[in-house]
């Protein structure tokens, strides 16, 4: 049977042997063009995997510049936060004052005077003494509240006060608070209103 | 075996990398969501929820609320708006021609066109979108000469996209809004519709409670199943019991009976109206309508 077998097939081929051949240029180059395009797609859309940046957003920059413009809307609410934390407890959230507490900053002369110098003493340096406020005469201790406050929410409270329930006078900056702070120095003395009358608005 | 060492090391860098990219990297990029300060306000966001509506994440789990709702809405663009909010005591004629005046600036040249060109299509009637792009520079500079001309204008940052159009929210759906979620009831099919800001849709308990025994006797079109078994169907006193149904007469029981809500049925409620993501975050600006006003 065997010898029939092998007289009637062709002998077997060689057994293929594994060649090495380079990989075709087309596909290198179509690889790397992938790669290519995709960093680029990365970079412009991935927000560097930033958390706080979400499609369709491409980048911090981008999502900073959407912020909202107003600046002032937002020392407003501040101001009025602080208000309400701070001051609000004896002067009323409405600004009335309250009678053997504290005199009114609603109508109050001193809130809208033109210029802010008196005004921004009075949290730095607290009251002693007699005070005339709108009309009516004064006479409590006020602690210098604002002290601890920084220049900028003590700015945003000022603005707030001089806005507010009826009052309209100008703003007052994080800058112009610095300035009285630096003048009074490091021991602030309670002041009275005819100390306050003698400084310049 | 030989390649014993090979093949635990291949295991393990083949799960690890898998670990890295599904556990780890999610985590180190979002794990540290703490509150937020909403824009242009000192609230913070997210509220932790008390009470009912605590337990009521739960109840929303528990029956699957989350697989035909979802609680994510997209967004897919986002542009700075100039509006023109009031006439003043212009003619609406005269303002087209002062606005046209005051935009001659080649540096703003495309930006003028486009607003000459919304102010030629006007029809004299308040607000009027003047200007809606992308490069927040040109926008403000546009502003400021508008409010130095003295007109009433209003820069607004708007998300937009097809949930925002429907009324689905009003910004995007972002991580910080699901920080006191455990778990959270993403959702992955809207048989019905979103859910991230019902509780401003619908703020009232009273008709999510109604919704939820019948929903198609306020939504005439809705298929959403009606979650009867919540509810206790009894007979009514002399006087009815305070927190009982007040139903149209077709989805009433017969007389002399009364439906009240379930604990569930009122967690659940609790839950659906403290759903409220919209407060405009730092991650996803825009403008407020009514703090605009």
């Amino acid at each position: 049977m065997n010898d029939e077998n092998k007289s009637c097939c062709p002998p077997p081929e060689a057994e293929p042997t594994a060649t090495r051949s380079a990989a075709p240029m087309w596909i290198i180059v179509v690889t790397l063009m992938v790669l290519f395009f995709g960093g680029l797609y990365l970079d412009s859309h991935s927000g560097w995997f930033d958390a706080k940046v979400y499609a369709p957003y491409n980048s911090a920059e981008m999502l900073e510049s959407f912020q909202p413009l107003s600046g002032a809307a937002q020392a407003a609410a501040q101001g009025k936060k602080v208000y309400e934390a701070v001051c609000g407890i004896c002067h009323g959230v409405d600004g009335a004052g309250k009678p053997g507490q504290a005199p009114p900053l609603a109508g109050s002369e001193w809130v809208t005077a033109k210029g802010m110098s008196r005004l921004t003493h009075i949290p730095l340096q607290g009251l002693n003494g007699p005070i005339k406020v709108a009309g009516k005469d004064w006479t409590l201790n006020m602690a210098a509240m604002g002290a601890a406050l920084p220049d900028s929410d003590l700015a945003a409270v000022l603005t707030y006060i001089r806005n507010s329930w009826g009052n309209k006078a100008g703003e007052v900056s994080a800058d112009d608070v610095k300035k009285v702070r630096d003048a009074i120095g490091g021991h602030p003395q309670p002041m009275s209103g005819d100390d306050l009358t003698k400084m310049p608005e | 075996m030989k390649t014993g060492l090979t093949v635990f090391l291949a295991t393990a860098v083949a799960f690890g990398a898998s670990w890295l990219g599904l556990v780890y990297g999610p985590i180190a990029q979002l794990g540290g969501q703490q509150q937020t300060v909403v824009l242009q306000s000192g609230d913070t966001w997210p509220q932790q929820r008390t009470g009912d509506a605590t337990l009521g994440l739960q109840v929303y789990r528990a029956y699957g609320c989350a697989a035909c709702h979802t609680q994510q809405a997209r967004q897919s663009g986002v542009a700075d708006e100039i509006t023109l909010t009031s006439l003043g005591s212009d003619k609406a004629a005269d303002l087209k021609d002062y606005v046209k005046t005051l935009l001659v600036l080649p540096s703003l040249l495309e930006a003028s066109n486009t607003i000459v060109a919304n102010l030629e299509a006007w029809n004299g009637q308040v607000p009027l979108t003047l200007y809606s792009g992308q490069d927040s520079a040109v926008v403000a500079t546009l502003a400021d000469k508008l409010k130095a001309g003295g007109l009433k204008t209003d820069a607004r940052v708007v998300a937009s996209g097809p949930d925002l159009a429907r009324g689905w929210g009003v910004r995007q759906s972002v991580a910080a809004d699901y920080l006191y979620d455990v778990p959270v009831q993403l959702g992955s099919l809207r048989a019905g519709p979103d859910l991230s800001i019902i509780g401003v849709r619908s703020p009232d308990v009273n008709w999510q409670l109604q919704h939820l025994y019948a929903p198609r006797s306020l939504v005439k079109s809705s298929t959403m199943p009606a979650f009867r078994f919540l509810f206790t169907v009894r007979k009514a006193g002399a006087q009815p019991a305070p927190d009982a149904l007040v139903l149209p007469p077709e989805f009433a029981p017969a007389a002399g009976l009364e439906v009240v809500p379930t604990a569930e049925a009122r967690q659940l409620a609790a839950y659906l109206v403290s759903l409220k993501a919209t407060a405009p975050l730092y991650e996803a600006p825009f403008t407020p309508v009514t703090a605009a006003k």
